[in-house]
C-alpha cells in the first residue's frame, strides 16, 4: 500500500512537474532563509548560556525617578560592590567589573590586549575553566594575571604561560604582573570578553576614589544564593540604599523627583544576567547589547516568508486538485475510503516537502557566507547538527507539511463523487480561500516594501543631516594605548604644521560619533548651580577644537593658548546656556568639579549633534582639565584632495610611532558607523520583501497558468466573436489587481503602526508620507501585473481555433 | 435483489428546483439484465448513481438485497459499494497515472486483497477480457475499445453482484461497442446483475428489459423475449 502510494505521488509530481518546480522553489528558498534566520536567532539568544550558574547571576543598577522621568543607570561607586556583599546576605559571590584595552609586554614581544578588571569571586560565578591554574586562588594575589588560551598563544607562542610574568601598560600606566592562570577560549557567544583578567583594584582611578560613593565608574555583577527570589530586592535593600546613597536621595527631593509606586526616588535593582545580550535599558553591560526588536523581526520575516511559501504550496495545490478531482472521483467509485484518499495526497505532499527540505539545506550552504557578512551573524552550518537543531528543522518540516497539504488534500477528499464525474468541478472557481490566501501575501509583501522605503528614507536623512559641524573634512584619529594622548597631540601637531593639506589640529577625550576603535564613550556630571542640580555631558577638548571641527561660535571665544588661565575655562553649547538660565553666561563661573575651583565661561557655541540621531542635542560643557586624557586627534584638512591627505597624515604617523596602527577615519564614516543596526535592520528589511515579493510572483504566476489552462475555451470563444489582445489581458487580470489592491490598502495602518514605532527611537526622524503607500501599492501592482501577464498575453496572442479544436 | 420504491430526488439552485426522479418505483432482481433508455435530462444517470449508492435520493425506499440503504452514511456506503457493485462508464474513467495492470488492481487494493491474491486475479481477468498483453501500458496508448475491456475488467475483478453501466458504448464505434456488449452478456450469463443506461436501442436489445423513463418516472417497461 504505501509503495503504491509513493510510485503514484512520484507519477503525479512528475506529470505536474512545472507546478512543482515552482512549488519545490517557492518553499526551498523559504526553507533556506528561514534556517539562516532561525539559526541567527537561536544564536542570539543562546548568549551566555554556557555560564553554569546563569539563573543566579545578576547584574545591580540604580533607578533615579528624576523631575524628568525615570533614568537607569548600571554605573556603580568602588565601594558598593564590597558593602552589598557584607550587608545582603543573599549575595554569594560579587565582582566588581571594567574593560580597558592595554598594551602587553613580554620580553621583546608586545602585543595588543583586552584588559578586564575583575574581583577574585569572578572566576567562581562564570564557567570561564581554567586548564592551567587553580580557580579558587588564581586572581588571590594582587599582580595576578589570568589570560585566554588564545592571548597566551599570542603572547608566548609555543613557550608554557603559567607563572611568567609579563608587563601590561593600561592608561598609561605600566604594571608587572604574574600570570597565574591560563583559561579555556570561552566561546564566542559569551557577552563577557577578554584576554586578561586582572585584579579590580588596578582599575583606572581605583585609589583616588575607593571610599568615594559619589564616583561612579564600573558596573557589579553579583551571584545570590540558591533559591534566590529577587521579587523582594527593591524593599529588602530600602536601608542599604537609604544609608549609602543618601546624596543622591536628597539631591533628588531638592530637585522635585516624585517617588514610585513603592514610595522610592533612588533604588537599587536587579537585572538577571540571562538577560544581558539583550539588555540595552540600563546602561553600561557586559559585551555589546542588541535590541530585541533585531531577532524578533528577522523572526516575523522569517515566518511571514514561511508562511507566503506555505500559501504558494495550498494555492498550486488546490488548483492542481481541480484537474484531479476525476481521479478522486474514481477512486472514491471504487471503493477508497477517506483515510486512504488522504494519505495519498498527503505523501504527495510529504515528497515535495522533503524535496524543498533538501533543495533549502543546500542553497543554505551556498548563501551562508553572504548571509553572516550581510547581518553580522555568527552562525556555521554545524549548529545544523545540534540535535534541538535537527529536532527544529524536523518540526518545521512536519509543520509545513502539516499545513500546506492537509487543507488541499482534505478538500479534494470532499468532492462530491458524482459531480466530479460528470466533470462538474474541473472548471475551477476562483474560491475565496484561495483569493483570501493571495490577499495575504500581498498584505506581507506590501508591507515590507513599505517598511523598506521608510527604513531607508530615515537611514538617508541620518547621513545626510547637518550635524553643525564639519564631518567630511575631518579626519579622527584613535592614539590608542601605545601613547598618552596629550603628548601624541603635541608631536602631530609639530609634525603637520608644515603639511599643506591640514588646516588645523585638536584632540579631545570623546570621539564624534564610533570610530575604527569601535569604542564610544560618555561622561555625564551633575553640580549644583543655584541651588538646583544641573547635569551635563562633559568633552575635554583641547586648542583649535572649535575652528578644526567647523562649530559655529555664537558668543564669547575658544580656548586660545595666548590666554594663560583657559585651564579653568568652559565652552558650553547653547542647550547647556538654556539649562543655566540664558542670558549673560560669559564670565559666569560654575562649580563643575567641587566648590574649590570653579571654572568660568569663555564661549558659547552652537547647538550641534555631538551624540547619535537617536538623542535630542543634551547640555554639553568643554573643558581643557587635564583629569580627562586626550584619546582622539582631529585634523581637518583641505577640501579636494582627502585621500592624498590621508596618505600624508598617516605616514607623519607612523614617523612618530612605526609600531602602533593608524586607525583613522573620516568624521562622516564614524557617524555612518552609529547606526549599523539601522542599516542591518534596513538589510533585513529589503532582503525579506525582495524574498517575499519573489515568492508570491512564483505563486501568482502559477496560478495564472492555471487560471489560463482553466479558461483557455472562454478565451478562444471571445476572440472568435472579437476580442482583442489587450482586452483579454485586461480581463484575465483585473481580478488579480483588485486582489492586490485590496492587500496594500490592509497592509497601510500594520506598516504604519510599525514604522512610526520604530521611528520613535530617533529625535531626529523623518514623516511618514502618504507617497510611499502610494508608490508601495504601485510596486506591488506592477510585480503583479508583470507577472500575469506572462501568461494571460500569451493566451491572448494564440489562435482561437486551436483552443476551441481541442474541447 | 433491488426494490426501489416512490423514490425522489430534487436539484435545487437558488431559483428553481428540478425534479429528477418522481416517486419512482423499480424492482431487478438478481441475474437479470436491464436497460433504463429515455431522453435526455429525463433522470436515467440520476437513478443510476443513486442504485449504485454515489448520491443519496431525497425521498423513498431503496432496499438493496433486502436491507434498507437509502440513508447509509458515505463510509457504510463505500463499503457496501466496494464488495457489491462494479461501474462502467461511457467516458471509462481510466486513471491516466496507472498502468493497465494499476487501474484493475486498484478496487483490490481498496477491499484489502493481498498482492499475491490481487496479482492472480489482475491477470486472470484481463486474460479474460483479452487485454494481458497490454497490462504494462497506459490508458492514453490504447484503444477507445481497449480502454472499456480494461475498466470492464476492473469493473469485475472484485466479483461483484452487480455491474452499472452508464452508457458504455456511448464513446466507441460499432464493431467495440458490441465487443463490449458481448462481454456484459457474458457476465451477465454467469450470474451478474446488469442494470445499463443507454441511447442506443440496438444496445438494448442485449438486455432481458428495457424500463424507459420520462421525466422522473416509469412510463413503460419492455420485456424481451
Amino acid at each position: 500500500m504505501i509503495k503504491n502510494y509513493f510510485k503514484i505521488a512520484w507519477r503525479n509530481l512528475w506529470k505536474g512537474r512545472v507546478f512543482n518546480l515552482m512549488n519545490i522553489t517557492g518553499l526551498a528558498v523559504a526553507v533556506a532563509c528561514c534556517t539562516l534566520i532561525f539559526l541567527t536567532v537561536y544564536y542570539e539568544f543562546s548568549y551566555d548560556n554556557f555560564h553554569d550558574k546563569l539563573d543566579r547571576i545578576y547584574q545591580v543598577y540604580n533607578v533615579a525617578n528624576r523631575p524628568k522621568g525615570v533614568e537607569k543607570n548600571s554605573a556603580m561607586p568602588i565601594p558598593m560592590a564590597s558593602a552589598f556583599k557584607a550587608e545582603y546576605p543573599a549575595v554569594k559571590y560579587v565582582t566588581r567589573s571594567g574593560n580597558m584595552g592595554g598594551v602587553v609586554t613580554y620580553g621583546n614581544q608586545k602585543v595588543d590586549g583586552d584588559i578586564h578588571f575583575v574581583d577574585p569571586d569572578f572566576l567562581k560565578m562564570f564557567s570561564f575553566p581554567l586548564v592551567q591554574g587553580n580557580r579558587n586562588a588564581a586572581l588571590s594575589e594582587l599582580n595576578s594575571a589570568v589570560i585566554t588560551e588564545k592571548a597566551a598563544k599570542k603572547i608566548f607562542g609555543s613557550k608554557p604561560a603559567l607563572n611568567q610574568t609579563i608587563i601590561i601598560n593600561s592608561n598609561n600606566e605600566e604594571k608587572p604582573f604574574l600570570v597565574t592562570g591560563v583559561a579555556k577560549d570561552y566561546p564566542s557567544n559569551s557577552s563577557i570578553t577578554f584576554d586578561i583578567l586582572v585584579r579590580f583594584e588596578h582599575f583606572p582611578q581605583y585609589k583616588v576614589e575607593k571610599n568615594n560613593w559619589d564616583s561612579r565608574s564600573h558596573i557589579v555583577l553579583a551571584e545570590f544564593n540558591e533559591g534566590y527570589n529577587p521579587q523582594n530586592f527593591s524593599k529588602q535593600i530600602k536601608s542599604f540604599v537609604n544609608k549609602y546613597y543618601a546624596g543622591d536621595i536628597k539631591n533628588l527631593k531638592r530637585d522635585g523627583a516624585k517617588p514610585d509606586a513603592n514610595g522610592d526616588i533612588f533604588t537599587l535593582a536587579l537585572a538577571p544576567f540571562a538577560n544581558n545580550h539583550f539588555n540595552n535599558d540600563i546602561g553600561g553591560v557586559e559585551g555589546d547589547a542588541i535590541s530585541k526588536t533585531y531577532p524578533l523581526s528577522l523572526v516575523v520575516i522569517g515566518c511571514f516568508i514561511l508562511l507566503i511559501a506555505c500559501i504558494n504550496f495550498i494555492n498550486l495545490s488546490v488548483a492542481r486538485g481541480f484537474t484531479r478531482a476525476r481521479e478522486v472521483g474514481v477512486r472514491k467509485t471504487l471503493g477508497a475510503g477517506k483515510w486512504q484518499l488522504l494519505t495519498q495526497f498527503w505523501v504527495e505532499t510529504i515528497m515535495v516537502c522533503f524535496a524543498s527540505t533538501v533543495v533549502g539545506l543546500l542553497l543554505c550552504t551556498l548563501l551562508i557566507n553572504q548571509f553572516k557578512a550581510m547581518f553580522k551573524s555568527k552562525i556555521s552550518l554545524a549548529m545544523l547538527l545540534e540535535p534541538a537543531h535537527l529536532a527544529g528543522i524536523v518540526v518545521m518540516f512536519l509543520a509545513v507539511t502539516a499545513i500546506a497539504g492537509f487543507y488541499p488534500a482534505l478538500m479534494m477528499v470532499r468532492y462530491k463523487t458524482v459531480a466530479v464525474l460528470k466533470g462538474k468541478i474541473s472548471g475551477g472557481k476562483p474560491g475565496k480561500l484561495r483569493n483570501t490566501l493571495l490577499v495575504i501575501q500581498f498584505t506581507l509583501s506590501t508591507l515590507l516594501i513599505i517598511c523598506t522605503i521608510i527604513t531607508w528614507q530615515q537611514i538617508s536623512y541620518l547621513s545626510n543631516k547637518p550635524l553643525g559641524y564639519n564631518k567630511t573634512e575631518v579626519l579622527s584619529i584613535p592614539v590608542g594605548q601605545n601613547a598618552k594622548g596629550s603628548d601624541a597631540l603635541q608631536l602631530m601637531r609639530n609634525e603637520l604644521r608644515n603639511n599643506s593639506n591640514v588646516e588645523s589640529v585638536s584632540g579631545a577625550y570623546m570621539n564624534m560619533g564610533k570610530g575604527n576603535d569601535g569604542s564610544s564613550m560618555r561622561s555625564v556630571l551633575g553640580f549644583i548651580y543655584h541651588d538646583r542640580e544641573v547635569r551635563t555631558h562633559l568633552q575635554r577638548i583641547d586648542y583649535d577644537y572649535i575652528k578644526t571641527l567647523d562649530i559655529k561660535l555664537l558668543d564669547g571665544r575658544e580656548f586660545d593658548s595666548k590666554f594663560g588661565n583657559d585651564s579653568t575655562g568652559l565652552v558650553i553649547n547653547e542647550s547647556m546656556a538654556r539649562e543655566l538660565g540664558g542670558k549673560n553666561l560669559i564670565g559666569s563661573t560654575l562649580p563643575i568639579m567641587g566648590g574649590e575651583s570653579p571654572a568660568h565661561i569663555i564661549g558659547i557655541v552652537k547647538n550641534f549633534n555631538f551624540q547619535s540621531l537617536h538623542d535630542d542635542i543634551e547640555p554639553l560643557t568643554m573643558t581643557m582639565l587635564k583629569d580627562f586624557e586626550i584619546n582622539y586627534i582631529f585634523v581637518k584638512v583641505k577640501p579636494g584632495n582627502l585621500v592624498g591627505a590621508f596618505d600624508n597624515i598617516k605616514s607623519n604617523w607612523h614617523r612618530l610611532y612605526p609600531n602602533a596602527e593608524f586607525k583613522a577615519s573620516w568624521l562622516n564614516e564614524n557617524t555612518e558607523r552609529q547606526y549599523l543596526s539601522e542599516r542591518r535592520l534596513s538589510g533585513i528589511f529589503v532582503s525579506g520583501a525582495v524574498l517575499a515579493i519573489i515568492i508570491s510572483c512564483i505563486g501568482l504566476l502559477a496560478i495564472s497558468i492555471m487560471m489560463v489552462v482553466q479558461r483557455n475555451k472562454e478565451i478562444g470563444i471571445r476572440k472568435v466573436l472579437g476580442a482583442n489582445v489587450l482586452g483579454i489581458v485586461m480581463m484575465l487580470s483585473q481580478d488579480f489587481m483588485k486582489l492586490v489592491l485590496v492587500a496594500a490598502i490592509l497592509s497601510f495602518p500594520v506598516a504604519w503602526w510599525v514604522m512610526s514605532h520604530w521611528l520613535q527611537s530617533f529625535a531626529y526622524r523623518v514623516d511618514i508620507h502618504w507617497w510611499v503607500f502610494a508608490l508601495s501599492t504601485a510596486l506591488a501592482l506592477i510585480l503583479a501585473f508583470v507577472t500575469i501577464s506572462f501568461q494571460s498575453i500569451k493566451a491572448a496572442i494564440a489562435n482561437p481555433v486551436k483552443s476551441l479544436r481541442s474541447e | 435483489m433491488i426494490k426501489i420504491t416512490n423514490l425522489e430526488k430534487f436539484y435545487r439552485t437558488e431559483e428553481v428546483e428540478t425534479v429528477a426522479l418522481n416517486k419512482l418505483n423499480l424492482e431487478i432482481n438478481t441475474g437479470e439484465f436491464v436497460a433504463i433508455m429515455g431522453p435526455s435530462g429525463c433522470g436515467k444517470s440520476t437513478l443510476l448513481n443513486i442504485l449504485g449508492l454515489l448520491d443519496d435520493p431525497d425521498g423513498g425506499s431503496y432496499l438493496f438485497n433486502g436491507t434498507e440503504v437509502a440513508h447509509f452514511n458515505e463510509r457504510k456506503r463505500a463499503d457496501l459499494r466496494k464488495h457489491n457493485i462494479g461501474f462502467v462508464f461511457q467516458s471509462f474513467n481510466l486513471i491516466d497515472e496507472l498502468t493497465v495492470f494499476e487501474n484493475v488492481e486498484l478496487p483490490l487494493i481498496y477491499t484489502g486483497v493481498n498482492s499475491a491474491d490481487r496479482k492472480q486475479r489482475v491477470e486472470e481477468v484481463l486474460t479474460k477480457m483479452q487485454i494481458m498483453h497490454r497490462r504494462n501500458h497506459y490508458p492514453q496508448q490504447l484503444s477507445g475499445g481497449q480502454q472499456q475491456r480494461v475498466a470492464i475488467a476492473r469493473a469485475v475483478v472484485n466479483k461483484p453482484k452487480l455491474i452499472l453501466a452508464d452508457e458504455p458504448t456511448g464513446n466507441l464505434d460499432s464493431s467495440n461497442g458490441n465487443e463490449v456488449m458481448e462481454l456484459l452478456t457474458d457476465l451477465n450469463e454467469q450470474g451478474t446483475t446488469i442494470i445499463m443506461v443507454t441511447h442506443s436501442e440496438h444496445d438494448a436489445r442485449y438486455s432481458h428489459r428495457i424500463v424507459r423513463l420520462l421525466d422522473g418516472h416509469t412510463v413503460v417497461e419492455n420485456i424481451m423475449m
